[in-house]
């Protein structure tokens, strides 16, 4: 219940220093959480009625690990109106239910939090526990269940990818692909590992083989085609490049990346008008999307469109303002930090 | 739809370039010093990281090219004498240039139009201008010139320039973050401070931005810093590096590039009335094609494809393409990183470069060193390294390049840390050599055993109305029905001095029919039927 200290430490609350109802919560954000179960339950005695003592008492009840004595006070709690107590009621229930490995509970308790508490960190954080934990305890099950299986080499490749073990996770696709040769998204997995694990050109030449695997098995995968083309657009081959990145979008008309190449091939034949169409519709498809407000900014320079030029350039200033929140804050604050000279 | 790979890059198109043989001659050129910069192992700070930058200058105007190397701590800054044999002389003490600290750029000019190179060195720190006394020695005058800084400041890339063309040399300095030991956070302590699983050195996200700077030259002597009252300092968002200079929309005035680190580079565009705006993005400068901002570190400028416009090359991180910034005119850019056959090595963090045509053959060729920040990359066993080896690619003469690196000669071939790289014939015989700081080693020395084919000039160009060391001049050369152009410029590459002569490769041609100088005064020269396979020197005309 680590976890549930440093949470529940973090409210601030005023305390007056006779009232044992307060001083049981100035112990309990202490994290003395042993006295303030003493001085709660004794607060408790004098006035049973008390509901601010009875909801911290089951937080620190819940913080020890006595969650079967806490959860229907912190029920009560987390469908009362003080938001704040909802909000650490609801983490407390929350993680109750997953040290009893409860997820289907506490499930739907998250859900409500995220949606009430959308930006709060300690919210946020219990979801990813919660999604990892059943993503691990499914995994677990396949390892178990089904060991011979690709789709263990799969989920090992793409654990390897995660963790930037590039070489493993091409050993495993490729494990994987043995296994089941029909299998699609293998070759494709195989060919971005690949990519990732090194940009040597024997590297470059192995995917593109692998992309091309891909594209036997699916003949309408657009990444694949897409990623064939950049591939060729690397080695300086702009006359091969072209049809496939054309067949890219053509295959997947709202795909960005594609209008966005497209659009460049379209400017390098200076027809810029055409470039301009499929750069808006990238934008309108994508409207964050950097890469392509910055060509459209530079397809209306071209186009001597410089108003629309100056508008999308705003745009992109825009959107690369670092986003608000803890962390960046956090970060900002590191930036901002005085130096001694 | 499926998450597109992270990849770039792969081989050329092959043609038949008269191969060069670069071998590393520093040792018998008696460049045997180390220069010490940081860690070799792992690097605790971003100051151990960005060092340091190299020149090539012909300090006692005897017409042959001395070097000038800078250091970290625990080594000094040194100037090494041409002796015209093929042979340096260590002569800092007597030149009066020892020093300590982190230096990190310099640029040359000759800031007092007394006839001697005088020379800029950036640190982290401080700044000091060595004014050149007639060949003989240098004296430090930071203090007398007005330059001693306030406070310490992560000075980086510098230039000499007459950004209001009154003949007298001004000079524009980058900064990188501000930084200073006691604040910045260790190794790991931050989400900035680690790569790819290493706990590795903070930086520069995370380090608060300084801003670059603009001292004008009052012509008694002193500077006064103009930053904030010619816009430079209004942009203050960009770690900055590399310094490239040049009239890049070619209206008689000179612009200014600036590489910067993870945030975008600079384009600052000289309006003429002693201001300038800051357009890189709008102007495409700033980014690579997809509006991202590169780790940029060195920037070099030729007119790649002979169309008669500067473009801009910019060296980049591992992972990274570098880019090749095409100029449409009048200074809008666009990235032809793929199309010019750039978009294969991403391996590499490149740091110095230059434009040398090192087959005479009238066609700008490219030449980059490498070297990774983060010296505890080694330990992953990847691809990348901490030392890598250089990367020579061949102009093909139709607006795309060759990588021919691996064909190029071992000095190419060697792996260093390399950082600033400088680039002139220093023994006169039209084949440009390449001058390479290395940390924590002796300098690398790059010159072609192989003789080029091809003829050659060498301009040297002396101003009287301008600048004396002619800085912002810009010269169209026509030879053999090639006409190439070029600028005399100060700083450059990444953090470094390329030779203050303009080569000029012409191929079979016998003759340079055609030499037009457009002075920083205006005035316009030219001269036909120059001999060639020569160093001419061109004064500007009294008009």
């Amino acid at each position: 219940m680590r976890a549930t200290r440093c949470v529940l430490a973090l409210v601030a609350v005023s305390v007056a220093a006779q009232d044992p109802v307060a001083k049981g919560i100035e112990e309990f954000h202490k994290g003395d959480y042993m006295a303030a179960q003493a001085t709660l339950e004794q607060a408790l005695k004098q006035n049973p009625s008390n509901a601010h003592a009875r909801t911290f008492l089951a937080l620190s009840r819940a913080a020890t690990g006595g969650c079967d004595t806490a959860t229907n006070d912190l029920t009560a709690a987390y469908s009362g109106k003080n938001a704040e107590l909802r909000r650490l009621a609801g983490l407390a229930l929350v993680q109750c239910h997953m040290v009893h490995n409860r997820l289907d509970a506490a499930l739907p308790i998250v859900m409500e939090l995220e949606k009430q508490f959308p930006n709060d960190a300690d919210v946020l954080y219990e979801a990813a526990k919660l999604d990892m934990k059943a993503w691990n305890d499914v995994v677990f099950q396949m390892f178990q269940k089904t060991p011979a299986s690709y789709r263990v080499n799969q989920v090992s490749a793409e654990i390897f990818e995660i963790q930037g073990r590039y070489a493993d996770a091409i050993a495993e696709y490729r494990k994987a692909i043995e296994k089941n040769l029909a299998a699609v998204n293998l070759h494709f997995r195989l060919a971005r590992a690949l990519l990732m694990e090194s940009h040597s050109p024997e590297a470059m030449n192995e995917a593109q083989r692998e992309f091309e695997a891909e594209l036997k098995l699916n003949p309408h995968d657009a990444v694949a085609e897409y990623e064939i083309g950049q591939i060729l657009l690397a080695e300086n081959k702009p006359q091969e490049a072209a049809p496939r990145l054309e067949r890219a979008l053509a295959l997947s008309p709202d795909f960005p990346e594609a209008l966005l190449a497209v659009a460049r091939l379209r400017a390098e034949a200076k027809r810029n008008d055409e470039a301009i169409e499929l750069l808006e519709r990238a934008v309108r498809l994508e409207p964050e999307n950097e890469a392509a407000h910055y060509n459209l900014m530079l397809a209306y320079r071209n186009a001597g469109r410089s108003e629309d030029a100056v508008r999308e350039k705003a745009v992109i200033d825009k959107l690369q303002r670092p986003p608000a929140g803890e962390f960046t804050e956090f970060l900002k604050k590191l930036g901002e930090k005085a130096p001694n000279q | 739809m499926k998450g597109l790979a992270l990849f770039v890059a792969l081989t050329a198109t092959a043609s038949a370039p008269e191969l060069p043989e670069f071998r590393n001659v520093a040792a018998e050129a008696g460049l045997v010093q180390s220069f010490p910069n940081g860690g070799s192992e792992s690097k605790k700070y971003i100051v151990e990281t960005t060092g340091s930058g190299v020149a090539f200058i012909d300090y006692n105007n005897d017409g042959l090219l001395d070097i000038f190397v800078l250091s970290g701590p625990g080594g000094t800054n040194r100037l090494y004498r041409n002796e015209g044999n093929g042979h340096f002389t260590d002569v800092t003490e007597e030149a009066g240039l020892k020093s300590d600290g982190w230096s990190q750029g310099v640029c040359a000019g000759d800031f007092d139009n007394d006839g001697f190179t005088d020379l800029l060195v950036t640190s982290w720190n401080g700044l000091a201008l060595y004014h050149n006394v007639g060949g003989r020695r240098f004296e430090n005058v930071t203090v007398r010139a007005g330059l001693k800084q306030d406070r310490a400041r992560y000075n980086t890339g510098c230039a000499f320039l007459d950004y209001d063309n009154d003949g007298r040399l001004d000079i524009f300095v980058a900064n990188y973050v501000k930084f200073d030991f006691a604040t910045t956070p260790k190794p790991g302590e931050n989400p900035y401070c680690w790569y790819r699983d290493l706990a590795v050195n903070c930086g520069p996200r995370g380090l608060p931005f300084d801003h670059n700077i603009l001292y004008h030259n009052n012509g008694d002597g002193t500077f006064t810093d103009v930053s904030d009252a010619s816009g430079i300092s209004k942009s203050n968002q960009s770690y900055c590096l590399g310094v490239l200079t040049g009239d890049f929309n070619q209206d008689g005035r000179t612009d200014i590039f600036v590489a910067c680190d993870q945030t975008p580079s600079l384009l600052y565009i000289n309006r003429g009335d002693g201001t300038f705006s800051e357009e890189g993005v709008l102007r495409g400068a700033a980014f690579d094609d997809n509006g991202k901002a590169m780790s940029g570190m060195g920037a070099a400028s030729a007119d790649y494809d002979g169309d008669g416009k500067p473009d801009i090359f910019r060296t980049n991180f591992s992972d990274e393409r570098e880019t090749l910034y095409h100029n449409r005119g009048g200074a809008d850019f666009d990235d032809a990183t793929i199309s010019a056959g750039l978009g294969r090595n991403t391996r590499w963090v490149g740091w110095g470069c230059g434009f040398l045509d090192f087959d005479n053959d009238g066609w700008k060729d490219l030449l980059l060193v490498n070297g990774h920040v983060f010296p505890e990359v080694d330990r992953l066993k990847i691809d990348i390294h901490y030392k890598d080896r250089a990367i020579l690619y061949h102009n093909n003469g139709n607006g795309t390049f060759t990588d021919i690196s691996d064909r190029a000669g071992p000095g190419v071939l060697e792996r260093h840390a390399s950082r600033g790289a400088a680039f002139g014939d220093y023994d006169n015989d039209g084949s440009v050599e390449v001058v390479v700081n290395n940390q924590n080693e002796p300098p690398s020395l790059l010159k072609n055993a192989h003789k080029p084919a091809g003829n050659w000039v060498i301009l040297k160009l002396e101003g009287v109305k301008s600048n004396r060391s002619a800085i912002g001049a810009r010269v169209r050369l026509t030879a053999g029905g090639h006409t190439q152009i070029d600028e005399v410029r100060s700083g450059g590459s990444y953090l470094s001095q390329n030779d203050l002569r303009l080569h000029f490769g012409l191929g079979a041609a016998t003759k340079a029919d055609e030499v037009e100088i457009l002075w920083p005064s205006g005035i316009r020269q030219i001269v036909q039927n120059l001999n060639i396979d020569r160093v001419v020197t061109l004064r500007e005309p009294i008009k």
